[in-house]
Parts: C-alpha cells; structure tokens; sequence
C-alpha cells in the first residue's frame, strides 16, 4: 500500500485529470456555441468554476505551475463571464492550448516533476497577448420597475447577466416559488432545467414572507423572450406565480439604450452574503474541500480481483450442486432439497453480484470521443482542412480498459482520415462536395458487441495507387496483386509499412498507423474493416466485444481438453454429419443455407494428441463469424454455455497463437479460450483466396 | 546424491553452526541425478501438482498451465531448460512457484524437494566453471556445504523465459 500522502497525491492527480477533461468537454461545446452565434452563459461559467477548483488543488499539493496557469486562466474567464472580454475564436484556440498544457503538466506532476516547461510560458504569454478586448460598453437602461433592494444584492456576474439580456431586449419576469424545505435543492435544480428553455434565471432572493414552516418563497429574476402566457404554460404550477415586471417608459421598447447605466445602482459588497450570492459566494472563497458528487474513481485492478472473487464462487458454487447430488443419491431427500434451495438462491445473489461489478466497470465512449473532438480540431487547422466531426452514440457504454485502449487507434484512424482522406477545400469546391470535411464518429451496441465507425466524406482509397505501392515494397507480385478480390485490396492498408501517401509529414503518412492499429484493435478482442468508395469517402468499421472481463462461452470437447469459444463470435453449431462436408479446392467445407462453409479441424490445425482413441464418430460444427468473414470449427463435443472470466496466458506463452487466455473449469481444472479471431485469420490466409496475404504476412 | 542431502538432523544443525560471514539461504531439489538450489526468498510456494492443462504451439519446455487458488500459472519444465534427462513423475515431484518479474507466475516442475540449506560465502564458488555452457545463464554458481556440491540457480533467469 502506498502511503498516505502518496494516496492523496495520486487522488488529487485523478481529480485533477478529470477536472481538465470535463473542462475540455465544456470547451468543445463553447466552441460550438460560439460558432452558433449564441454563447450559453452557464458553459463560461462551467468553465470558470473548472479552473478555479483546478487552481485550488494546485494550490494544496504545492505544484507551482499548474497553480500560475490556472490562476492566469481564471482571471481570463472572469473577464469572459463577466462580458469584460469578447469571446472570439481566439480567445476559444488559447483555452484549447490551456487544455493541451493542463495534461502535458499533470503527466509531468505524475513523474514529480515541477519545472519550468516552455509549453506553460507560451501559454502565459499568449494569455498576455490576448489583452482585454472589452466590449463597447453599451449601457442599457434600467427602464424597468426593478425594486433597488434587488438590485442591491446582485453580483457582478448576475448584473453582467441582466445587463446582457436586457441589451437582447429580453423581457424580465418575476417568478415567486414556493418551495418545501426539504426538497428545495432538487426543485429549484429542477425549475432552473425548465427555465432555461425560455430563457435565463439571473437570480433568487427570499421573498421574505413564510408562509409556513416547512416552505419557503424565493423570488426568481428571469429574462425571456416569450410573453408571459407562454412562461405561464411552461413554468406554472399551484406553487409558481409568474408576472412580468413592467418597464418604466412602454413606449421605449427596442428603442435606443441610454440613460444611466444600471451598474452604477449599486454593486453588491463582498460581505452582503445571501441565498441568492450563494454559488458565487462559494467560489469566492476558495475550493471547496467537499466533493460535489458522490462518486468513488476505484482502480480497475480492484474490480478484477473482485471478478476473480466472483469466478471463485462460481466454482465453490459448483461444489454445492456436486454434494446436493451426492445427498440425493444417497437418499437424504430432506437434507437435498434444503441444500437445493440454497443453491439456487446462492447463484442468483452471485449472478447479481457478477452484473452489479460489470455494471461498475462501464463507461460511456463519450469518455475517448471527446478526447478526439480536441484532436480533430487540433490536426483540422495544422493541416489547414476545416473538419466538421459528428458524434453519434457516445453514451453507448463499454469496459473501461477497452475505453483505455482505444484512444489511441482511433487517433490514428482520425488523422489519416483529416490528412488521406479529406481534401483541400479547394479540391472540395471542384468536385462539388461542401467545403467544410465531414468526420462521423458512430458508435452503437449491436448484440454482445460495440460497433464504432470512423467515416470520412474525403476522396476515398485510391485502390490502384495502394496495389503499386504494396508490390513495389515487395509484398506482394504484380501476378498476384491482380487477383485480389476489391475487399481485399482495401485489406492491404493494414500492411506494415504500406501508406497510400508518400509524403511523409507530422500528422500521418509514416506508413506505421493502420498494420499498429488493428494489432492493437485484435488485443482487445475486436477486429476492423475497411469500406471504401472513391470519390465518396472511407469507412472504418471496429467491432469490440462490451467487456474483457468476463464472457459467456461455448465450452465444447476436442481430443479430450475442454476449449472455450467466447459465444460472442459463434453463429450457431450443427452437426457435422447432417451437414454432410466435402472437398472443395483442396479444403473440406459444407453447404449452410446456400453459402460455402469453410471448416476448420480444430484437432488438426492445434496438433492435438488423441492418443490411442480413434477420432469420434459423431463431431459438430461451431460457425464462428468476424465481420464478414466465417468459419466452422469442428469438435467432438458440445457441452454447453458457461460465463468465464478470461485470465491471460503469460509472458512465457505470449508466442502461442489461437488462444485468448485461459478460465478456471470449476473441478480445478483449467480450460483454454480460444482466440476466433486468430484462427479465422490464420486458417483463412491459408485458403486459396487468402493465400496471397498469407504470404504477405510471412 | 540424494542420500547426503537427506542428512540427518544433527549434520543439519552443525552445518548451520559452520556458517561463516554473511548467510544466504537456498531451496535445494532434485532434478535427474543432481541437487540444485535456487534462493528460498524468491520461492512463493512448493505445491504438489494439480492438474495440468496442457497448451498446444507452446515451447516444448512449457509443460502447462494450471491453477493455484484463481491465479493462473505457467509451469515449466525445469528438465527441459536444462537440458537434462526426463524422468516420469513420481509422489515426489513439485511445483516451485514463482513470480517473474513481468508478473507472470511460473511454476517450476522439480524432481523432489530437499531442503533449505545456508551458504556462508565460503560455501559458494559464483563461477559457472565445470557446468555445461549451454545452461550457464542460469547457473549462479555452486555450492559446497560440507562437501556436497549443489548447483545454484538464477531463479530470475529461469522465470524469464
């Protein structure tokens, strides 16, 4: 166990990590409001309060830089939110850039190191450089009948807020709600949620007068553009009085803004501490020590050992059902039927307990998609393309260490899309497509599987270019490279060393990306394929399994082992006699519905040991299917459906191919997992078809 | 050999006695017709064999894998990775467990367990002179407690692969 203060550093650096991605999140959609023409108060904000608690965690783990940065970053924010500064595309890049330098100096922080670093100076200075651009001043006038005792009590920001919204010549509400004390956090939450599709809750005061003890009224201050029969329909309730406050001169409406400036009523001293300063008062006076939600970050590893506890009681749970069989056939009916019962509800408690840690170890891919948002807009303007990324499914959920793993060969499928795919926008204008690249990043859940696809409106693989480039790296013989099917000639991206670019620059075009991404795609269980069209665009298409931690399987019986075959690749299994197999080219297959089945021995493409015992006269098919590929294994024996936790196999077997890992049986013994994938892959590349790409792999 | 290693309880005591210097203790087993040690600390467990599963494409010295309380081990033949003659397995024969430095846990299938035996640096000879050079990586060196001669392994090396 670390120490303590280890502890508390290590939490304070995943505190802080989660903090700058919810900040770059908030980025990403204050980038897009301001594109929109329309900036949402509550996301500066947001952001504000991000770096303000981000300056305060510095501040109590001593790391200087990190606190300079935020302190800088803050007071640009304030100036935002308090409209002292104008929110341009400047203004959103340098935030960006903070970001950027907020991870580079908490990786540095991990390796306890607090030095100066160039990135943390540029930044500084770019922040100088954006100086105040203050906003002309407009001075709306205050031609509403707003009581001063209101005024009086607004903060700075609050005031910004209703000078802002008056200058957009919104109209201003009262709304007087009673609220019942013991549930007045979550409705007013609940009022604001419903308020800000007509408009923005500038403030809540006390109304003063009790009503009760157990309630409260608060006064709501909400500027909107809706007329008051509108608000009443959407905000109305027994307990909600809605009026409008009337403007001193009627006549004056969307007329010049003149008179006295409504700053100079009155500015709320830093002592007047009220329900309504309340969030601000908070800010004010440095980081709160108290969570805001109530989550636990728990190592994943913990939640491994606690699966491993679960596969252990699986099997202590098999012990039970072997010794109730025992009492049974000893004739203890009493004794069995108790036991029975306990079993039974031992395996559903354990069964909820195994879905209950699953559940934990879930995250929605939001998580990695938003990291790429930042990288898309990153690479877009290096590259000088101007990217629209869209986003679908993101709250779709998957293990956390596959969430882990993905980030980067998505990465990589991003740049080579922005600097292969998508063109300039000039070439663009020709062809008649929109200037700006689209980028669609879709992910949904498709059976025991998360489908994430990676497309590009660009120009699409340039199949004849890619065909060239494989036979002049001495892959492949022209011969041969003229009898590749389309399908695989779009297989050839995930070659070592195959790029269809040969200029080689900062974003992409080494050659390395594709062949390291789907190795690493295969690590986790999945598999990619390629579609393309020229002219139209690409599309990457990953298929993952939803976690690595523990699968359902096929367990079946070759050669006397018990292999594994994750049920997440299996089709379906038939009997292999019914089926009727034959030779076709040299491989044995059978007809299922229509289409070729290949088959696979498993005895024989595993150099099985069958000992003395002939082969089984009766043997069964698994159809196994990986994208658009499949395959029937044969084995001697079905045995049935079991949930397994996968163990790895370890470093010393890391050469063995056609194996994922291994899982306890229950009676002590140790079953293999099959890797389908591998197999399908190698088996496959040994066909007729495939053989070329066999031979590109050797 | 095996004879002077099972040595009474008394030669055990005055060989703790002779010890000279700073002492390192080792496990000593037998593999074929020799005593071997490796140092006793980086020895997690002696287990009798459970099941084995045997894992097809594995190296020819890999003789399994199995599992001991949820962790999955790989078990090794020592025999094999040095070169020595097979011999069928006996009541006698363990696993030594041990964790490799990649966090793979390797179980190293031995003859029969001995003894824990306690060098003084007098006793040991760190050379790999008189053992086939083959193996040597693995060898530490020897060692000589009251004339016997055991063969002191790198466990480290052995776990690696």
């Amino acid at each position: 166990m670390a120490d303590p203060t280890e502890r508390a550093r290590d939490e304070f650096l995943s505190e802080a990590q989660e903090i700058v991605e919810t900040l770059s999140r908030n980025l990403l959609d204050l980038d897009a409001s301001v594109r929109s023409g329309s900036i949402d108060p509550a996301l500066i904000n947001e952001a504000f309060r991000a770096v303000h608690t981000l300056k305060g965690l510095a501040g109590l783990f001593g790391a200087q830089r990190l606190g300079q940065m935020s302190h800088r970053l803050e007071d640009l924010l304030d100036d935002l939110r308090l409209g002292r500064m104008v929110l341009g595309a400047e203004v959103v890049d340098t935030l960006f850039v903070s970001v950027d330098v907020y991870g580079r100096l908490l990786a540095m922080e991990r390796e306890g190191r607090d030095e100066p670093t160039p990135a943390v100076d540029d930044l500084l200075a770019r922040l100088d450089k954006l100086g105040s651009e203050a906003p002309s001043k407009s001075t709306p006038d205050s031609e509403y009948e707003l009581e001063p005792g209101l005024l009086a009590v607004l903060t700075e920001y609050e005031e910004h807020r209703l000078r802002a919204n008056l200058e957009q010549k919104m109209r201003l509400y009262r709304l007087r709600v009673e609220f019942d004390l013991t549930t007045i956090d979550k409705a007013l939450e609940d009022m604001k949620a419903r308020a800000k599709r007509h408009g923005e809750i500038i403030t809540y005061l006390p109304a003063g007068e009790a009503t009760s003890a157990d309630a409260i009224e608060l006064d709501l201050l909400m500027a909107s553009r809706d007329d008051l029969a509108t608000l009443i329909g959407a905000l109305g309730a027994d307990n909600v009085v809605i009026e409008e406050i009337p403007r001193r001169r009627p006549s004056l409406v969307g007329g010049e803004p003149s008179r006295a400036p409504l700053g100079e009523i009155s500015v709320r001293g830093a002592e007047s501490v009220t329900p309504g300063g309340a969030q601000d008062a908070a800010l004010d006076q440095g980081p709160s020590l108290r969570s805001l939600t109530q989550t636990v970050r728990v190592d994943i590893r913990k939640l491994d050992a606690l699966m491993n506890v679960v596969g252990e009681l699986a099997i202590v749970r098999g012990s039970i059902a072997r010794l109730a069989e025992r009492l049974r056939a000893e004739g203890q009916r009493q004794l069995t039927t108790e036991i029975q019962r306990l079993h039974r509800s031992f395996e559903r408690r354990l069964a909820e307990m195994q879905a209950g840690i699953l559940e934990v170890r879930m995250v929605p891919l939001g998580q990695v998609f938003d990291r790429l948002a930042r990288v898309v807009r990153q690479i877009g303007r290096e590259m000088q393309k101007e990217i629209r990324l869209v986003i679908t499914g993101s709250e779709t959920e998957i293990d956390k260490l596959i969430v882990e793993e993905l980030s980067d060969p998505l990465m990589h499928m991003i740049r080579n899309a922005i600097d292969h795919g998508i063109e300039t926008s000039s070439r663009r204008a020709e062809v008649g497509k929109p200037p700006a690249g689209t980028i669609a990043l879709n992910a949904y859940q498709k059976g025991n599987h998360v489908m994430i696809e990676v497309e590009d409106d660009g120009r699409g693989i340039d199949e004849q270019a890619l065909l060239e480039k494989v036979v002049r790296l001495g892959k492949l013989d022209a011969d041969d490279a003229a009898e590749l099917s389309r399908e695989e000639v779009l297989g050839l991206v995930f070659l070592p060393g195959v790029s269809t670019r040969d200029v080689v620059n900062e974003t992409s075009g080494r050659g390395v990306g594709m062949d390291i991404v789907k190795t690493n795609i295969g690590r986790l269980g999945g598999i990619i394929d390629v579609q393309s069209e020229p002219g139209i665009g690409t599309k990457m298409t990953i298929t993952l399994p939803i976690t690595l931690a523990i699968v359902s399987a096929l367990m079946v019986h070759v050669a006397n082992q018990v292999f594994a075959i994750p049920l997440s690749t299996v089709t379906e299994a038939l009997s292999l006699e019914s089926a009727g197999s034959r030779m076709l080219d040299g491989r044995e297959v059978i007809t299922l519905r229509g289409a070729t089945l290949p088959l696979c021995r498993l005895d024989r493409v595993l150099v099985l040991e069958r000992g003395r015992r002939p082969p089984p006269r009766k043997s069964y098919v698994v159809v196994v299917a990986l994208g658009n590929r499949r395959l029937g294994l044969v084995v001697d024996h079905l045995i049935g459906q079991q949930d397994i936790v996968i163990k790895p196999l370890g470093r010393s077997l890391a050469s063995v191919r056609g194996f994922a890992g291994a899982t306890e049986l229950g009676d002590q013994r140790v079953g293999l997992v099959l890797d389908a994938a591998a197999i399908v892959d190698e088996v496959l590349s040994g066909s007729d078809v495939g053989r070329e790409r066999g031979r590109l792999h050797g | 050999m095996v004879d002077l290693a099972r040595a009474t309880r008394g030669e055990r005591l005055a060989r703790r006695a002779s010890g000279r210097g700073p002492v390192r203790e080792f496990l000593t087993f037998v593999l074929g017709a020799d005593v071997f040690g490796v140092e006793l600390a980086r020895v997690k467990e002696i287990l009798s064999p459970p099941p084995i599963t045997p894992v097809p494409r594995a190296p020819v010295e890999v003789v399994g894998v199995c599992s001991v309380r949820g962790l999955l081990v790989t078990v090794v033949d020592l025999r094999v990775r040095l070169k020595l003659e097979a011999r069928p397995n006996t009541r006698r024969t363990r696993i030594l467990l041990a964790v490799a430095q990649s966090g793979e846990a390797v179980g190293l299938w031995v003859d029969e367990v001995l003894q824990v035996v306690r060098l003084s640096e007098a006793d040991m000879e760190l050379a790999t002179t008189g053992v086939g050079t083959e193996v040597s990586e693995y060898v530490l060196g020897v060692g000589r407690p009251q004339g016997e001669f055991i063969v002191l392994l790198d466990l480290n090396a052995l776990v690696m692969g």
